[in-house]
């Protein structure tokens, strides 16, 4: 078994047995990038110089008989608009191409104190606005089963990093669904935390009050192990909780599901879905029953108009959140002959057209006289729809739901129709509304393709989900590495 | 039938709240003097990525202002984000509050200059955060005909508390009066330095007339008043512009003005008129500020002495005149000197006489405040015991406090440097400083005994430098007795 197809927990391992030296473990890792990268074309910034000389500290360290941490030796890549000191965060935009942080983001410095290594920032849709990388301003990732489709997005270098066996262990951010729905394409887990389990500080945003951050990786274990290390409390983040996290690899000795409760959206039926993920849910349905849970329709009436609330709730924040880009402090400054003329000639080069259409919608939608009539109205059908997931969770401890209608699609196919690109969000982003945790799991292949599957839980119910998904694992086999024909 | 005229105003005062550190971030907020761009952080300076966490003194010293207000305080408030492109707002946008102030509702009154009752309602006090500085390097340090601009953002991030008044203000000099009220209040809440020209209380003025023939002159809002005269001044000016505009049948153009020290001018502000939509909307970064009800208690059980309250207390139990009760009320710190020599046994009258000529002369001497300030208010009591006392004169008390102050020294030693002793300079010891007057002033002495001194001029001469020789401790009698046996 190469190094690269090792799980991050057995990595760390190795690490504290002696049996790897970190600078070993880093070089397969770093060479495995290499190898794929002219195919997948999934990191915006390596960091191979920055990788080798942590990778000699930590063995430095180890040598002394310290043990930085959990994950120790573990590469890593984090989607590139986490802010790292004095590398290059672009959040794969022209405006930030150049622009280089004066500080960490929170969940990176819990990375760095938990020693792993941080190999390379991942390609993503510019801002984090799409759901293929199409968008990104440098160039698209590709899926790593197959390499004419989208890895997803848009959190897709990330997930196509992972899956492909760069780093054990990638992360991304979610607002409507950019880390599941890459984990979906690209055969991975993709964990979306409960709104406040972790720390956005640092990490640029697009929404404030939808965006979560979140791991990728091959084994449930590495998942919650990440878990167990972003997961913690912030002071630089308010809306981040100061309670106790759970140890989430307790989740792991979970054997059965006696007493649980699965639940069915009733209004998921109604929409088309691809045949291989209606066959997987039926698979996961299969083995949750075989553990011994119960299955129960739940029902989310309001649930169709989220994607109308979500297209107008995340372009408004994204308006204000990007105001920020006008060419004085950072980032691209144009040549200018006045101050307007600065703001306009910066941000018309600086931004890629996804962005300005979203731009354009959240300044419209929040500007006097539509205000009530969109934003105000969307916030509304928000809370309408968390009392409806908090009913269903009376019922229900975990729900079962597709994570995307459709499997992979092929580069270029919904890039010229938006509204088609916003439907693969369309089960990813009730839990974003809602503040929920949700996760991606492979339940499957299906001709070469990997198949998604979604389980999304209460506010705070990480471990129903992790329980569940502990059983499924056991059942349905962990993901398998991705792109060994390449 | 001649027009008759109403102004109304109403003021929106900013308050620079005196808290260490900046509302969202932990950068200090002493930025006067500072190297530019020197106290910054990702937040202020809006790093993407960077997110604001709400200062929690900023919140106590609002609520403390808005409970001295009778305003209402809201247990769960909100920042809203307010959106407009500027480059001295690090985000292009700015925190602030909107439809969940902090401080809801509350009433100012006053005395105006001619003693009468006025009251002003107040319409809310919010929280916000104050914007970087602009730098224009151009000639007139303006930014037209400027090449470029530098932004110094050590002033982004501040506390501000801004305090809006119904138009209830009737003159200009209410307006005035109205502002030192809350320059007075914030000074004695210790919520703000308040000082104007410093930018620490800021007041912007809408200014209206309402004219007897039924027409609404509108609305101008007038800025840049950097004193309570400048503020006064600008709104005369602006009401005198209105009226002659508006007598003539014309209409006045809802605009803002800057207001022209130098000239005595308001004029329009250039190229700022454009229609503002500022999109508000809730800050997702800030989850509802919530104030407990037991942590709104706690806020007012520290509440100090409000500085109105503090003006009757001291005309009822101390006997002050009203004026002296307003100058000692000006100040919460003031008034505890006071309190402080009273309590160690000084007469109420006494201490407040020498507190307001000697002290406060000190702190303005050697402009220090009373916290610095080494002499204690017990030891000030217990020199002016001498003085009820009759142990030690006027004079040589003054003397005295001088030295106290000068060395740092307590009453005992300081006496002993200045060559004081307590009580009256009488018997022997009188009559040796008597006698040596008299042997130095040999003419004096001789023009009296030979009768040369019919209206007693010479003598009351000699006795000055008697008096003056014992420090004023001397009984006049005594001396006037003493003199007239060695002068025979
Ligand atoms: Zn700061």
């Amino acid at each position: 078994m190469e190094l690269f197809e090792c799980s991050a927990a057995d990595l760390a391992r190795a690490v504290r047995e002696g049996a790897h030296s970190v600078a070993e473990i880093v070089e397969v890792h770093l060479g495995r990038m290499d190898r794929l990268e002219p195919v997948l074309s999934a990191i915006v910034t390596p960091l191979k110089d920055e990788a080798r000389a942590r990778a000699a500290a930590l063995d430095i360290a180890l040598a002394r008989g310290e043990n930085p941490g959990p994950l120790t030796g573990v590469p890593v890549i984090v989607k590139d608009n986490f802010c790292t000191r004095r590398i290059r965060t672009t959040c794969s935009s022209r405006m930030l191409e150049n622009w280089i942080p004066p500080y960490d983001a929170t969940v990176v410095s819990y990375l760095e104190r938990a020693g792993a290594v941080l190999i390379g920032k991942a390609n993503m849709d510019e801002f984090a606005m799409g759901s293929s990388t199409e968008h990104s301003a440098f160039f698209t990732t590709s899926n790593p089963w197959d390499p004419s489709r989208v890895p997803g997005g848009s959190s897709g270098g990330s997930a196509a990093s992972c899956a492909a066996g760069y780093a054990p262990l990638t992360f991304g951010s979610d607002t409507g669904g950019s880390i599941r729905q890459p984990a979906a394409f690209c055969g991975i887990y993709g964990f979306k935390p409960t709104y406040g389990m972790v720390s956005r500080y640092g990490v640029v945003p697009f929404a404030s009050s939808l965006d979560q951050i979140g791991p990728f990786a091959r084994t449930l274990e590495d998942l919650l192990l990440a878990m167990e290390v972003i997961a913690e409390a912030d002071e630089k983040d308010a809306t981040c909780s100061r309670a106790l996290r759970p140890d989430f690899r307790k989740a792991l000795d979970v054997t059965d599901l006696k007493g649980k409760r699965v639940g069915l959206v009733r209004e998921f039926e109604g929409y088309d879905i691809d045949g291989p993920i209606v066959d997987a849910l039926a698979r996961a349905r299969a083995a949750l029953l075989d553990a011994g849970a119960t299955v129960v329709d739940v029902s989310l009436p309001t649930v169709s108009h989220g994607l109308a609330c979500y297209y107008i709730i995340a372009p408004a924040e994204a308006s204000s959140n990007l105001a920020r880009f006008d060419g004085v402090r950072y980032g691209l400054s144009a040549e200018a002959d006045s101050l307007i003329d600065l703001y306009h000639r910066t941000r018309k080069a600086g931004f890629g057209p996804e962005v300005k259409r979203r731009l354009l919608t959240g300044t419209y939608v929040l500007s006097s006289g539509y205000y009530d009539a969109y934003y105000n109205k969307a916030l509304k059908v928000v809370a309408i729809l968390r009392d409806e997931f908090a009913r269903a969770f009376g019922e229900a401890d975990v729900i079962l739901a597709p994570t995307t209608p459709t499997l992979p699609f092929r580069k270029g196919e919904n890039i010229g129709d938006p509204i088609k690109m916003y439907m693969s969000d369309l089960f990813t982003l009730p839990a974003n509304m809602a503040g929920l945790p949700a996760l991606s799991l492979n339940g499957g292949y299906s001709d070469g393709l990997p198949v998604g599957i979604q389980l999304i839980g209460p506010r705070w119910g990480e471990m129903e989900i992790f329980s569940a998904a502990a059983v499924l694992e056991k059942a349905l086999g962990a993901p398998r590495l991705a792109g060994g024909d390449l | 039938m001649a027009l008759t005229f109403q102004t109304v105003i109403g003021l929106e005062i900013h308050v620079q709240l005196a808290t260490k550190s900046k509302l969202f971030c932990a950068c200090s907020t002493d930025y006067i003097g500072a190297r530019p761009n020197s106290n910054v952080c990702p937040v202020c300076l809006g790093q993407p990525g960077s997110l604001p966490v709400v200062n929690g003194r900023a919140v106590e010293l609002a609520v403390m202002v808005g409970l001295a207000l009778g305003s209402t305080v809201q247990q769960a408030t909100r920042f809203h984000r307010k959106n407009y492109f500027y480059p001295d707002l690090s985000k292009d946008y700015q925190i602030s509050q909107y439809d969940l102030p902090i401080c809801a509702g509350g009433r100012l009154s006053f005395r105006d200059d001619d003693g009468v009752e006025v009251s002003v309602a107040i319409t809310r006090a919010h929280l916000e955060e104050d914007a970087g500085k602009l730098v224009h390097p151009s000639a007139d340090g303006r930014l037209a005909g400027a090449r470029y601009s530098l932004v110094d953002y050590n002033r982004s991030g501040v506390p501000l508390l801004e305090i809006v008044s119904e138009p209830d203000i009737t003159s200009p000099a209410h307006a005035r009066r109205y502002t030192e009220e809350i320059r007075r209040l914030v000074r004695c809440l210790g919520v703000s330095d308040g000082d104007m020209e410093s930018g620490s209380l800021r007041v912007d003025a809408n200014i209206s007339q309402k004219v007897s023939d039924g027409r609404w002159g509108s609305r101008v809002e007038i800025k840049n008043m950097n004193s309570l005269r400048s503020l006064e001044r600008a709104l005369e000016y602006e009401v005198k512009r209105q009226r002659k505009v508006l007598g003539e049948g014309g209409e006045i153009r809802q605009e803002t003005r800057h207001w022209d020290d130098g000239e005595g001018k308001t004029r329009p502000m250039r190229g700022k008129e454009e229609a503002h939509d500022y999109r508000y909307f809730p800050d997702p970064d800030l989850p509802p500020l919530i104030v407990e009800s037991d942590r709104l208690k706690g806020i007012a059980a520290v509440m100090p002495e409000l500085p109105w309250q503090a003006e009757s207390r001291l005309v009822s139990a101390y006997g002050l005149s009203d004026d002296d009760a307003k100058i000692f009320a000006e100040s919460a710190d003031t008034v505890a000197y006071l309190d402080g020599c009273i309590r160690a046994g000084a007469d109420p009258k006494r201490a407040a006489n020498w507190i307001r000529t000697e002290v406060l002369r000190v702190l303005n001497e050697q402009k220090i405040d009373l916290a610095t300030f080494t002499l204690e208010a017990s030891d000030l009591a217990s020199l002016l015991a001498l003085v009820d006392g009759g142990k030690l004169s006027t004079t040589a008390a003054k003397d005295v406090f001088d030295v106290m102050v000068r060395d740092g020294v307590a009453l005992e030693p300081a006496m002993t440097a200045s060559g004081v002793t307590a009580g009256l300079v009488e018997g022997s010891q009188l009559e040796d400083i008597a006698d040596k007057i008299l042997a130095e002033n040999e003419e004096a002495v001789e023009a009296v005994r030979s009768g040369r001194d019919p209206k007693g001029k010479k003598v009351k001469f000699l006795q000055g430098l008697i008096m003056r020789e014992t420090r004023g401790q001397a009984d006049v009698a005594q001396v006037e007795d003493l003199l007239r046996r060695r002068l025979i």
